[in-house]
């Protein structure tokens, strides 16, 4: 199964007394971007990453290095690996669910990393039907296991035929929304303004495919590298110009406008010509690049 | 509330308006460890030194170079890649919305709070998140974060705004080849029963399903240690339940005995 990718874990998949085999496999990966490397300014050259002693200054061999817990200012507790390794629970190879939660109930920004949850072997009827049954209940499960050496909570969800499961950030990793918005003033938009955001927004209503996005940075950024090395000066970023309270009910009417306008002779509207015409200088300086040497992928 | 690690504008057609933001998320309250020198119990820094003559290089003097050949480096200053010409590096123009739950789970990357930065802009960027509300919409976008250009997506909560910045479509693997093999109908029979399951297991979120006992773990080591007491013995933790249900052959059996089990154990609650 899983067209021979590898799976990141093996195990069983429980809920109450039925259990199945299944894999976890990666479902998202990071891929690289431009790293810059560290030079010494004064010297031009690149510069190499030593370990030393904050005290003494001297080099710090790896087989002098151990691992320890800062307890206050400067004092630190050495600890054993393998007390920490001692720590860790064994792992029974169990992603036992403990609870199902309806959809409406998940606060995604706890979500880590996605992966894809299939049978293994003989899993594959319970598998399926706790998979339409999840989908039918418009419920989520969330299963505890030790993965990768931490005890991690999964939220498992029914995604086509399979199922996904995303690990979920800690409690203390997370701040919740609420807190983080707490000290903003209440303020709720009505009558005209809101009406007319309304109408900006529903001529730019459509459909996103993140699979087509590109990123223009890297060829970007080749682009000021090649303006500074023929000596121009570098483009100054132009002064944004925020909108007044005075002037914001102005500046929606004006928006309206520009869209109805756009509406009647067909092509793209104030903002996104603006957006547009970035797009041709990100192209326009892709196409330049292809001549600088293009030695950015390796580590800095 | 951390310090914001962006700050710049948020722009609706031709309505903008100051904004920071901050990640929802941090390990500043993860157990840390320090590298330590064995001999002298101190800690273990890295410096850096120049890769020709050996001499350490003070903070101030490091930069980013732009390799443009062999051991020949563009320096570039943090002033220069602000100046990049993508008005992405500002300015989150929100150019297209979506309906709410259309952007596929797997693509988000990374959340953010995103919210005003001086009370000037507070009623745009109110009139900005209440539309989107109101029209059960989402914006994309896209921002120069982390040295990449990312498509985003705005998504109104509360009083702010949550931005999350998406994966690349290389990033996601194509979930077909994962889930080929996989029957694409549940027996009719068994569905029913898992329903009655999953009625009996529903809870209500709550965050102490993500708690992390390994950390709590390592802290008491920590805290015993700290007691300057004889080193700490293994922290006892209940042995794992090794039972292992793959040889469960009738499901259907098995799923009428998990009904049968949830339902007593409700009455005993």
């Amino acid at each position: 199964m899983a067209g021979g990718h590898r799976a990141q874990w093996k195990g069983f998949l429980k809920f109450s007394e039925v259990s199945c085999g299944v894999a976890l496999y990666t479902a998202a990966s990071t891929s690289e971007r431009i790293t810059f490397h560290t030079i010494n300014r004064l010297t031009g050259n690149r510069v190499n990453r030593v370990f030393i002693d904050s005290e003494t200054e001297d080099p710090v061999p790896k087989e002098a290095q151990t691992k320890g817990f800062e307890i206050e200012n400067g004092r630190y507790i050495i600890i054993d690996p393998e007390e920490v390794a001692a720590a860790i629970p064994e792992s029974n190879k169990t992603l036992e669910i403990e609870a199902f939660i309806p959809c409406a109930d998940v606060d995604d920004v706890y979500f880590d990393k996605p992966y894809y949850l299939t049978p293994d072997k003989m899993g594959g009827d319970a598998f399926a039907a706790l998979r339409d049954g999840m989908k039918k209940s418009k419920v989520v499960a969330i299963a505890r296991t030790v993965l990768f050496r931490r005890m991690r909570t999964v939220l498992i969800r029914p995604h086509g035929k399979g199922l996904i499961a995303t690990t979920l950030n800690y409690d203390y990793e997370v701040r919740s929304s609420a807190k983080a918005f707490e000290e903003m003033p209440k303020m709720k938009i009505v009558g005209e303004m809101l009406d007319l955001a309304k109408h900006i927004i529903s001529t730019k209503k459509g459909e996103f495919d993140p699979a087509t996005f590109d990123d223009r940075y890297e060829a970007a950024v080749a682009e000021l590298v090649k303006a500074k090395i023929e000596g121009k000066a570098l483009p100054k970023r132009k002064e944004v110009k925020v909108s007044k309270p005075n002037d914001l009910l102005a500046a929606l009417r004006e928006s309206a406008r520009m869209v109805k306008a756009a509406e009647s002779k067909p092509k793209r509207t104030a903002a996104n010509a603006n957006a547009g015409s970035s797009r041709d200088k990100a192209r326009r300086a892709s196409g330049k690049s292809a001549a600088a040497p293009a030695a950015q992928r390796k580590a800095s | 509330m951390p310090r914001p690690y962006w700050k710049g504008y948020l722009k609706l057609s031709l309505v903008t308006c100051p904004v920071a933001m901050s990640p929802a998320t941090s390990d500043s309250e993860k157990v840390r460890f320090h590298t330590l020198n064995r001999e002298t119990g101190n800690r273990v820094v890295s410096q850096y030194v120049d890769s020709v003559t050996g001499k350490p290089v003070k903070d101030e003097n490091e930069a980013k170079g732009y390799a443009r050949g062999e051991n020949d480096y563009v320096i570039l200053t943090d002033d220069d890649l602000d100046s990049v010409a993508l008005d992405t590096v500002k300015t989150i123009d929100i150019d297209k919305f979506v309906p709410a739950e259309s952007i596929e789970w797997v693509y988000l990357e990374k959340p953010h709070y995103l919210m005003p930065d001086d009370p000037v802009g507070h009623e745009a960027f109110a009139v900005i998140r209440d539309a989107m509300a109101s029209d059960k919409v989402v914006g994309v976008s896209k921002l120069v974060i982390g040295r990449r250009e990312r498509a985003v997506v705005l998504e109104p909560r509360g009083e702010g705004i949550v931005l999350w910045t998406l994966r690349f479509g290389d990033e996601v693997r194509p979930e077909e080849s994962y889930f080929e093999g996989i029957d694409e109908e549940a027996d009719p029979e068994l569905i029913p029963l898992v329903q009655q399951l999953i009625k009996q297991k529903t809870s209500r979120w709550s965050s102490d399903m993500v708690s992390d006992p390994i950390q709590e773990s390592l802290l008491k080591i920590i805290a015993e240690k700290k007691r300057a007491l004889k080193p700490a013995k293994k922290a006892a933790k209940g042995k794992p339940d090794a039972t292992q249900g793959s040889n469960v052959v009738n499901i259907m059996d098995a799923l009428k005995k998990s009904v049968a089990a949830e339902l007593k154990s409700s009455k005993a609650r």
